[in-house]
């Protein structure tokens, strides 16, 4: 600035002495140079202060708003903190929902077994009974026929001479295959009650 | 024109000169080096950031369709239903419909019933064991819901170990251990050497997966002794087994 300064100053110099002539220039022209030099110089400082008067209220301004945002984002902040506490919470108490699920869908999957388990046990159990009942009922029947089969034997034999000898050991022999079949039948009973 | 000749320069007064010195001083920094603030540029009605956050969760949760793990999923439940007697054993899946168990577990069968974690029902179609170890392979009419992988090599001695069955027939339970040796067969029921572990096992987890760290199996319940020590068949052992097309025979039924 004070080498973009000088000449001008100088210049201003060099143009009142060639109006006034060699030698020293009048008072009257200095005077006039100096309070156009300060004149310009006034100018461009009030320029200066104008704008700077202009550029503070706008910054001021902007200051304002900015503030303004920033109010609001640390609103919208704590109340987007507030909804993740809530969604943490929420999950927090979801997962532990989830836990206890698992745990009761696990349990009834057990306890459904469980019966499972006791539904085939009292299935063979009831097989077994029927193979039990159906055994003890050959037995029964065997025996029943053994048994008759002998009474009738027996009758048989009271009257002997009457009947063929032949014809009665062969009847006897009869009822001697009933009766090993209900022994049969008998051991199969028995059998079945060690299983 | 001679220098004697040039008029002397014009001379101003001193006040007047330091006046406007003073000026020139108070002009200069704020031209001369630039400080003159600039115009606030307009504010905007909103700001966003420019680096997106990326989540970041805390835990990672159970990210299966139900809240249950790979392990549980997997996990199947064995009812053997003999002529005169019932058992239970456990069982995992390696494909879709197909699942590997003891041969023990399924052996002396007339009927075996399936299970899933979640209490469903699974139809057998077949089921087949091998003889060269204890262990079964069954096909089931429906679809299961997970198959793990199996691991590529066995496991070492101090490796964990996480086993997933049901022992005594309970509940689905999952037990850990490490591994803590190697062994011959105790039973005498399979080929090579087996692995032994000290995860808590009873009576109706065999068949049970053990899984490594990184949820592949790495064995399969057999046997446990008095002692509390688990045993398994091996990884290697089963790759072996399931490779070979002609090791495994179907299981007779008792009736």
């Amino acid at each position: 600035m004070p080498t973009a300064a000088r000449p001008v100053v100088s210049e201003l110099m060099f143009a009142g002495s060639s109006d006034a002539g060699p030698g020293v220039p009048p008072r009257r022209h200095r005077v006039s140079r100096t309070v156009g030099a300060l004149t310009v110089t006034l100018v461009l400082l009030l320029g200066l202060s104008g704008y700077l008067v202009v550029a503070t209220h706008a910054h001021e301004r902007a200051s304002v708003e900015w503030h303004a945002l920033a109010v609001r984002k640390a609103d919208e902040l704590a109340t987007t903190q507030q909804d993740l506490d809530g969604a943490t919470n929420e999950l927090t108490a979801v997962r532990e929902q989830l836990a206890t699920a698992t745990s009761r869908i696990t349990e009834l999957a057990n306890e459904k077994a469980q019966i499972g388990d006791e539904v085939a046990t009292q299935q063979q159990l009831a097989d077994y009974q029927k193979r039990i009942g159906a055994a003890a009922a050959t037995v029964a029947s065997a025996l029943n026929r053994c048994v008759t089969a002998q009474q009738t034997l027996i009758g048989y034999l009271r009257d002997a001479a009457s009947y063929n000898s032949t014809d009665l050991a062969r009847y006897s022999s009869d009822v001697d295959g009933l009766c090993r079949s209900a022994q049969d039948a008998n051991t199969s009973l028995q059998t079945e009650l060690t299983r | 024109m001679t220098s004697s000749d040039r008029p002397a320069p014009p001379r101003t007064a001193p006040v007047v000169r330091l006046l406007m010195a003073t000026l020139l001083m108070a002009l200069m920094p704020l031209a001369g080096c630039g400080v003159v603030p600039d115009l606030p540029a307009p504010v905007p009605t909103d700001v966003t950031g420019t680096a997106r956050p990326e989540p970041a969760p805390t835990a990672t949760g159970n990210l299966s369709p139900d809240g249950f793990g790979q392990a549980q999923r997997m996990t199947v439940r064995i009812r053997n239903i003999g002529c005169s007697s019932l058992s239970t054993g456990s069982g995992f899946a390696i494909d879709a419909r197909t699942l590997i168990t003891n041969r023990h577990v399924v052996a002396d069968s007339a009927h075996l019933q399936l299970s899933t974690y979640d209490g469903r029902d699974v139809g057998v179609t077949a089921a087949s064991t091998a003889s060269l170890a204890d262990l079964a392979v069954v096909r089931t009419a429906e679809r299961l819901p997970a198959a793990p992988t199996l691991a590529d090599h066995d496991p070492t001695v101090g490796d964990p170990v996480t086993v997933v069955g049901y022992p005594l027939g309970g509940r689905l339970t999952v037990t850990s251990g490490r591994v803590t040796g190697r062994t011959t067969d105790p039973l005498h029921q399979s080929l090579g050497e087996v692995l032994i572990t000290d995860a808590p096992v009873e009576p109706g987890s065999s068949g049970s997966a053990a899984l490594d760290a990184q949820g592949r199996v790495i064995g399969v319940v057999y046997a446990k002794d008095s002692t509390g020590e688990s045993f398994l068949v091996p990884v290697s052992t089963v790759r072996t087994v399931l490779a070979d097309a002609n090791a495994f025979t179907p299981v007779p039924s008792c009736s």
